[in-house]
């Protein structure tokens, strides 16, 4: 291993934003009655985590690049047994998400998020391959991950998973109208419910592909495909149970349902609001016990800080999370090879797409997702995914001086 | 690559947008609003406020209440705005009579429920309300209440009380609307039936701030209604549980059960001695509470279900099904004569009646009560055979009634005399005992009672219950019926031999006897390994143009039937009979 090499700033931002979120965690279960503290032991379990991470780190960097490129399919392969099998695991509250080893839980569609995107990145890396191939293969190898993560159900992560495969598929350079055809079907489906905004819509798209010179057959096929989907939707849409419509539709709307996660935004918003500028104090905040603890030191944790720290915490805490994400940028965008610059950018936009959702959800300016916020919620399938995560571009970023 | 520069730039002014959006989004939320956002944290201005639901009420079948709610002034507490903590532990200490170290327990139990409101003390007297009203304004975390709180009008077994939950019970229930302050059936039909009873809790989103004005953080849905439990009609007669409960003997020990012969409707169930479930909803303090449940009398036995006891003579009539079935004996065979006893082998096993009874068929066997006629029919079976009759007659089985933790009795196998008394105990000599109801057969006086309900009712053996119907649904409830093991000609020879027992000279229930009712019934004086007195069991059944009601009279340690328990019987057929004419 050459330590020169190691990006030791990244790592550095890794280690404070991992400390970070002890510290959170630790405020986020205790409760304070008088003059007395009670804490509840979350903090040291997320200690254990953020030392196996690194450990995992560690043995990350020192493996040989064709060792990990060879762990790619199988690891693929595992994964997809796992979100199998999690299906028929017994729900926790109305999802199939964990798989229980004794003390420890692990969440398959973490892992899934990870080993997806460097299969993906390296499929659609092999030259002499053409954008169509490109398009299908990433959608053959991300599509069954989706589908089984949906089925869970978890829209947060699916969603993570796309947003990611579109980033990867910009960044390989496919032409804007695939992305567009890409983007197509969802748009259908979100405008299906109105005829006339449908019509607008398909037009400007039929525009819109035209101008690009794609073929009048590929054309007729887009416009078929959507209009086909503009029926669909509602017979799937009445086909859904009642609960699992207003799932959706909370998803959409969390105000439909203010016990559930409307109500949590707003107490969020409340105590990020109430911290003010400085903050009421390490432990000294009370927003916090408001709700179910779990939430507290898991989603919602970016309000114990906003509370406890206020504005000028959530500045320092933004800053290190943009000074990291900047640099891993400016890191990949250097990468030469392109299964490395594509797996690079796939792994920056679901770190970037994480962040953003989960501290826009404790805002109140996206709506809830259940997407825990990196290094910082407690959770050890993510903190250690996403850490292995970096690690991986850690590596790239070294190994680059040897293709330069 | 194509673009590489337009590429590149991509993710920059990304990341970029997404930070500015977020620190902007921020600002807005700390330093713009903030003062705003702090006043409403500190008073807790956006908040859930559960709702209570109304427990349904137990009424007997008249409509009569049983078990009702009334009002109840109950003190809470938040913890999270306690300034004090010793002061507010000494305040209500001191006012309310309850240890310090239960309320710390209670604020330890729930120190992470720091802003739910939790109840302290429930049903506060309105003179004490008034007189610590002013104190309490001292305390900001204390508050009242005006909830209600369960009455019960008289002292039963049946009904069972409410509690608290606790925290088991609240980890298992909080997904189907209960609250950590929510009252749970705990014993008896309240917990049988809780579901039914407790209905669903709703809440009320409040956002509003000291002016009262909307905070309008939420544009609807800002109230779910709570679902109220639903009120039960049960098969009881207040009239005559009521009567039956003052003539119990005074200081005895036992249980009385009346039901309708026709479908197993419960009319009156009795065990004593009993206490009065009120107890509960008034902070009953530890000590209180262990002199109950110390009391070697056991007030909160429910001796008809839960207790077990040797049936005694009140068996004989299974034996004489299975001897008729069976085809061992008919209605005139006589077995071997009573001389005060039988010789069998190398024991001499005795009849209760020194004197002798002579050879007797089945019907003056069961009239008189001869224990030898029984010990000579135990010897033609296997103990196996002896043991699938009864349970087919629903004996040493539960019967299923609407309570919860009703007992099955207990019957005897040859593997558990071989377990517990060695390899070389004789079954024949442990067979014999059985015959007669005594030895190692216990059964709860609920099942006796059913059983003849069941001889009384043409062999239909009907589940005993006490769910009536609900207010709401007006709809029966459905119950199982089973068929007695007995054909309708040996049953009728029973029937008959039970009539004597009452109506003739001779019969050991004589003292059972109403004028212009027909009384069939059945004795039977259980000895008990105490060494005390006997059990006195009568159980029977009274006929007017048809047969209506069946009973089970029975007494701890009271001696005989006959003279105990009989007499008991006459006197509530006799009401009975007076009430139905009255009505």
């Amino acid at each position: 291993m050459d330590i020169k090499k190691i990006d030791w700033i990244i790592f550095l931002l890794l280690i404070l934003l991992m400390i970070s979120g002890v510290i959170a965690i630790y405020s986020a279960s205790t409760s304070k009655i008088g003059d007395e503290f009670l804490t509840w032991n979350f903090y040291l379990k997320q200690l254990i985590w953020v030392f196996i991470s690194l450990l995992f780190l560690f043995v990350l960097l020192k493996l040989p690049m064709p060792v990990i490129d060879l762990m790619i399919i199988p690891v693929y392969i595992i994964t997809i047994i796992f979100l199998i099998l999690v299906l028929f695991l017994p729900e926790i509250k109305g999802s199939h998400r964990w798989i229980f080893l004794g003390p420890v839980n692990f969440q398959p569609s973490e892992l899934a998020k990870l080993v997806t995107i460097l299969f993906v990145a390296k499929l659609i890396s092999k030259p002499y391959i053409t954008e169509w191939q490109i398009l299908l293969r990433s959608f053959a190898v991300v599509l069954l991950p989706v589908i089984l993560i949906l089925l869970e159900p978890d829209l947060g992560t699916a969603l993570t998973l796309m947003i990611s495969l579109f980033a990867m598929l910009l960044f390989s350079g496919l032409p804007v109208f695939f992305l567009i055809l890409i983007i197509s079907p969802v748009l259908s489906i979100i405008t299906s419910f109105s005829l006339p905004v449908f019509l607008i819509y398909i037009l400007i798209l039929l525009f819109l592909l035209y101008k690009t010179r794609l073929s009048l057959v590929a054309i007729g096929f887009a416009g078929v495909l959507n209009a086909f989907i503009f029926f669909i939707t509602p017979v799937i849409w009445n086909g859904l149970k009642t609960y699992q419509q207003n799932r959706i539709l909370s998803f959409i709307d969390p105000m439909r349902d203010p016990l559930g996660a409307g109500y949590q935004i707003i107490q969020s918003k409340i105590a990020i609001g109430s911290g003010n500028i400085f903050g009421k104090g390490f432990l000294m905040g009370t927003q916090k016990n408001l709700n179910f603890l779990p939430e507290h030191h898991t989603d919602f944790i970016f309000s114990v800080i906003g509370e406890e720290f206020g504005f000028f915490g959530c500045l320092i805490i933004l800053v290190l999370f943009f000074v990291f994400l900047m640099r891993m940028m400016k890191g990949i965008n250097k990468l030469k090879r392109p299964g490395m610059k594509y797996a690079g950018m796939g792994i920056l936009s679901y770190l970037t797409f994480q962040v953003f959702v989960n501290i826009g959800m404790n805002i109140g300016i996206v709506p809830t997702t259940g997407i825990p916020l990196p290094f910082i919620s407690y959770g050890g399938s993510n903190l250690l995914i996403n850490v292995i995560s970096v690690g991986i571009i850690l590596k790239y970023l070294k190994e680059r001086s040897i293709f330069e | 690559m194509p673009n590489n520069k337009l590429l590149s730039k991509i993710p920059f002014y990304g990341i970029a947008l997404i930070f500015i959006i977020l620190i902007v989004s921020l600002f807005k939320l700390q330093v713009v609003q903030g003062e705003d956002y702090k006043q409403i944290a500190e008073e807790n201005y956006v908040r859930i406020k559960n709702i209570q639901p109304v427990r349904g009420e137990i009424l007997d079948r008249e409509y009569r209440p049983i078990a009702i709610n009334k009002p109840s002034y109950n003190l809470y507490i938040i913890l999270g705005k306690i300034r004090e903590k010793d002061k507010v532990i000494d305040f209500v200490s001191r006012n309310f009579a309850i240890e310090k170290e239960k309320i710390k327990e209670t604020i330890y139990q729930n120190r992470f429920r720091l802003y739910q409101e939790i109840r302290l003390v429930q049903n506060i007297d309105y003179e004490k309300l008034i007189a610590i009203s002013e104190q309490l304004n001292y305390f900001s975390s204390l508050f009242f209440k005006t909830e209600t709180r369960r009455e019960y009008l008289y002292p039963n077994h049946f009904t069972g009380y409410v509690g608290r939950i606790d925290e088991q019970e609240f980890s298992k229930l909080k997904d189907k609307g209960y609250s950590i302050n929510s009252m749970l059936g705990k014993s008896g039909l309240e917990k049988y039936y809780e579901e039914m009873l407790a209905g669903k809790s709703g809440y009320e989103i409040l956002q509003v701030d000291a002016a009262g004005n909307n905070l309008q953080f939420f544009k609807h849905n800002l109230e779910k209604k709570p679902e109220n439990g639903e009120s039960l009609i049960l098969t009881i007669d207040n009239e005559l549980q009521e009567y039956i409960s003052s003539i119990f003997p005074g200081k005895a020990k036992g249980c009385i059960v009346v039901s309708d012969i026709k479908n197993g409707e419960i009319l009156a169930y009795i065990s004593k001695p009993d206490f009065d479930q009120n107890i509960f909803g008034n902070n009953l303090s530890t000590d209180d509470w262990n002199k109950i449940l110390q009391d070697p009398s056991k007030p909160m036995l429910d001796r008809v279900i839960h207790g077990t006891y040797p049936p005694g003579s009140v068996y004989k009539p299974v034996m004489a099904f299975l001897g008729l079935e069976e085809n061992v004996i008919d209605k005139k065979t006589k077995l071997t004569k009573c001389d005060g006893g039988m010789q069998f082998g190398d024991r001499y096993f005795k009849c209760w009646w020194e004197k002798g009874h002579g050879r007797l068929n089945v019907v003056d066997a069961i009239k008189q009560s001869c224990d030898v006629f029984f010990y000579d029919l135990s010897t033609r079976f296997t103990l196996e055979q002896i043991n699938n009759y009864t349970k087919k007659n629903k004996l040493c089985v539960r019967t299923g009634i609407d309570l919860p933790g009703e007992r099955a009795g207990f019957f005897p196998t040859k593997d558990w005399y071989k377990q517990n008394y060695g390899r070389y105990i004789s079954i024949t000599g442990q067979k014999v005992n059985i015959a007669i109801g005594q030895g190692e057969v216990l059964v709860t006086p609920l099942q006796i009672c059913s059983f003849y309900a069941a001889i009384g009712n043409d062999g239909i053996w009907k589940q005993p219950h006490f769910l009536l119907k609900t207010v709401e649904h007006q709809k029966n409830t459905t119950f199982k019926q089973e068929y007695l093991p007995v054909n309708r000609e040996h049953l009728e020879l029973i029937q008959k031999s039970l009539y004597k027992v009452v109506n003739e000279q001779y019969g050991t229930g004589t003292a059972a006897g109403v004028y212009g009712v027909k009384v069939y019934g059945k004795t039977g004086s259980a000895e008990n390994h105490m060494g005390k007195e006997t059990h006195a069991w009568f159980t029977g059944y009274a006929e007017w143009e048809e047969p209506e009601i069946a009973f089970v009279v029975f007494l701890e340690n009271a001696g005989h039937g006959g003279s105990a328990a009989a007499p008991l019987a006459r006197k509530i057929v006799k009401f009975y009979d007076w009430m139905m004419k009255e009505r």
